[in-house]
């Protein structure tokens, strides 16, 4: 990316220095400096210190189960919102637009709202919980985060993937099938490598996401140490006991985590988009 | 579709993949009718392709000519009418099994597979071996003169290579029929000039019957074995080049291929009155009764002109006229003529009543006429020369008072 700016013929360039001071002095106190007391306060007792506190069970039992539930939730998702964006740009149907809408929703909703909500469905006493039996429950087990973190991350990969297929010529998949293409061949062969870096970087957005709620996961959960705890969850319970340091180590590694996921999805873009043009 | 491609392939590929009927029709689409929502897109279009033939369907746009090519490639449902491959009604085939080769307006090549892996596709979708892949996607790049592009993609590629790699992909499979939409759409005018023929070249060459969709008269005439113009959804002549050049059907097709004169006029005893001139039309007029209004119709080159009252061997005298324009347009070189179509025996004045440059008291039918540089040259007219006016060729359509009448 090539940045153009006015030039000046004569004269001291004011401007540039002011603008992008203003830019930064704002940007340090609201975003860079919390960013950066994390790690001076995470490795400020020494590496020992943070190093204990990341290997804790209990930590890395959260870090796991953050993981893992932000894994399923993603590869739903992505698949989900494959199948969707395939769905409403192929096909046009009555109440389209509707369901369009509909998707993206869980974006606007507060994530408390949205993990009350789950409870009251799926609770003991909620609409479908009260015909499960007592070993179905689902509400306060991992399953519940999978299902929060689902309904949150909903319209995230959607949203990444179906601009792509709007735009993608039809006459590709036209050609395709005159070719002698089934649907699904057409679909694995051409239209699929075409996605590929809107999935790549929808899965990345759900991830990223996914490891960071809490709102949502912090009512279905129920917060059970060993059992429940999700990363974010074990960030606050740590604080609240006052155990700064667990909580920082912790921190420290979700900082990264999404310092790294962002980083792929802003420079791995190009060339996941364009990895045979170049 | 197997067994019909092992039958192929036991033959010479160079020569011909396109099965044998004894019919020698390749393609028949019969009374296709198709309406999106409140408009009329196609009225009853019915035509042939014949084996190893080229069919260029001609109309503007939106003549319908681009729904047909999606009906005959299964990409679109008739509403009405059949569409018959090798004997076959495909109608209600899906596009997959129709085994017809479509070359985009846009080429729509992969734009992730290289060029082999464009050209292989058909293949590989049907499991075919992979010895067999590597041979046919080799000789199909040397059939297109594509060597030592093979491992590049299609955005590497010029327009004009692209279009060989979409016709090579199509080949690759053997499809019955290759359907060819606006195919020189997107180049300019150079290289369209020099794959058109290219193309011409490559298609007699693989036999493989063919229909192109243009609005460009002069690749039509070109690239068609014969010519279906499309006007309004409905066909309005199929013919030879010759045929709808020279003898055009209707209006219409005399005024869209190319530029045409048009007189309205009289039939009467083997004549053509147009005003005070009569041009004997014996055969010309023969289907038509005395009386009859029709329309008299020709072209520009098609119209000699002379200052004597001796018109060559074979011209037909129609009246005379004044020289009002002459232009030198390249090739050849185009005058405007006011014919004089008031002229009464006896009346000796006549011809000197056309006058020209003032517009309350210009008389007489302007026409546009044509004449090759050797000709100009050996006779120059200038403004104002009065002639006499013949046609070599001419055509004699009704004039219907409604377009319905058709």
């Amino acid at each position: 990316m090539k940045i153009t700016s006015i030039k000046h013929v004569r004269g001291f360039h004011l401007a540039r220095p002011v603008s992008i001071g203003v830019m930064l002095g704002i940007m340090l106190p609201l975003v860079l400096l919390p960013l950066l007391s994390i790690f001076v306060y995470g490795f400020g007792k020494g590496p020992g210190v943070f190093w204990s506190s990341l290997v804790a069970p209990e930590a890395v039992f959260a870090l796991k189960l953050s993981m893992a539930t932000s894994f399923w939730a993603t590869a739903f998702n992505v698949i989900f919102g494959l199948f969707a964006a395939y769905v409403l740009s192929r096909y046009d149907f009555w109440g389209r637009n509707a369901v369009i809408v509909t998707i993206s929703l869980p974006t606007a909703i507060p994530t408390a709202v949205a993990g009350f909500a789950l409870l009251l469905l799926w609770g003991r006493y909620g609409m479908i919980g009260k015909y499960l039996s007592e070993r179905q429950q689902i509400m306060f087990t991992p399953y519940a985060i999978i299902l929060a973190n689902i309904f949150v991350t909903f319209p995230l990969a959607f949203g990444v993937i179906k601009p792509v297929f709007d735009t993608m010529s039809r006459s590709l998949e036209e050609a395709s099938a005159t070719i002698g293409a089934t649907r699904w061949q057409t679909f694995w062969h051409v239209t699929l490598p075409s996605l590929r870096g809107a999935i790549v970087s929808g899965a990345l957005l759900t991830f990223a996401r996914a490891v960071g709620e809490f709102g949502s996961t912090i009512l279905v959960s129920g917060n059970l140490a060993g059992r429940t705890q999700t990363a974010p969850l074990y960030i606050f319970a740590k604080f609240n006991e006052g155990q700064i340091e667990a909580a920082n180590a912790i921190a420290i590694v979700l900082a990264l985590l999404s310092f790294i996921i962002f980083s792929v999805l802003f420079f791995a873009r190009d060339w996941l988009e364009f990895a045979q043009e170049a | 579709m197997k067994a019909k491609m092992a039958i192929a392939s036991d033959r010479d590929p160079h020569v011909s993949w396109a099965p044998e009927r004894s019919s020698g029709v390749a393609a028949s689409v019969q009374g296709i009718s198709k309406r999106f929502k409140k408009s009329r897109v196609l009225e009853d279009v019915s035509f042939d392709v014949a084996e190893g033939e080229s069919l260029v369907l001609l109309g503007a746009s939106g003549s319908g000519k681009t729904t047909i090519l999606r009906i005959i490639a299964g990409l679109e449902q008739p509403d009405r009418g059949r569409v018959i491959l090798h004997g076959k009604d495909v109608t209600d085939l899906p596009a997959r099994e129709r085994g017809v080769g479509v070359i985009f307006q846009a080429y729509a090549l992969f734009p992730r597979m290289t060029v082999e892996k464009n050209i292989a596709y058909g293949l590989k979708i049907r499991h075919r071996p992979r010895k067999e892949k590597r041979e046919t996607v080799d000789r199909l790049i040397k059939l297109v003169q594509l060597e030592q592009h093979r491992k590049k993609y299609p955005w590497q590629l010029s327009g004009g290579q692209q279009q060989r790699v979409a016709i090579a992909r199509t080949l690759a499979y053997q499809p019955q029929v290759l359907l060819f939409d606006e195919p020189f759409g997107a180049l300019d005018a150079q290289t369209r000039v020099h794959l058109r023929r290219e193309i011409r070249a490559l298609l007699r060459q693989v036999k493989v019957p063919s229909i192109f969709i243009t609005h460009d008269q002069e690749e039509a005439l070109e690239l068609g074995d014969r010519i279906a113009v499309l006007n309004d959804g409905h066909l309005e002549q199929v013919g030879t080049p010759d045929e709808v050049y020279n003898h055009p059907a209707t209006e219409y097709v005399a005024t869209f291929l190319g530029a045409a004169n048009l007189l309205l006029g009289v039939a009467a005893r083997g004549f053509v009155e147009i005003g005070t001139a009569r041009l004997p039309a014996e055969k010309e007029t023969r289907r038509f009764r005395d009386g009859q209004s029709v329309k008299l119709v020709f072209r520009p080159e098609d119209v000699v002109i002379s200052q004597d009252a001796n018109l060559p061997e074979g011209c037909r005298r129609l009246t005379n006229g004044v020289i009002e324009e002459v232009n030198f347009v390249g090739a050849y070189e185009r005058l405007t003529v006011r014919l004089d179509l008031t002229h009464r025996k006896g009346d000796t004045d006549s011809l000197y009543q056309v006058t020209i440059n003032t517009p309350q008291k210009m008389t007489g039918v302007p026409i546009m006429v044509t004449r090759p540089k050797p000709e100009a040259n050996a006779l120059r007219f200038k403004t104002g020369d009065r002639v006499a006016i013949g046609l070599t060729s001419f055509s004699v359509l009704p004039n219907y008072t409604l377009a319905r009448q058709r």
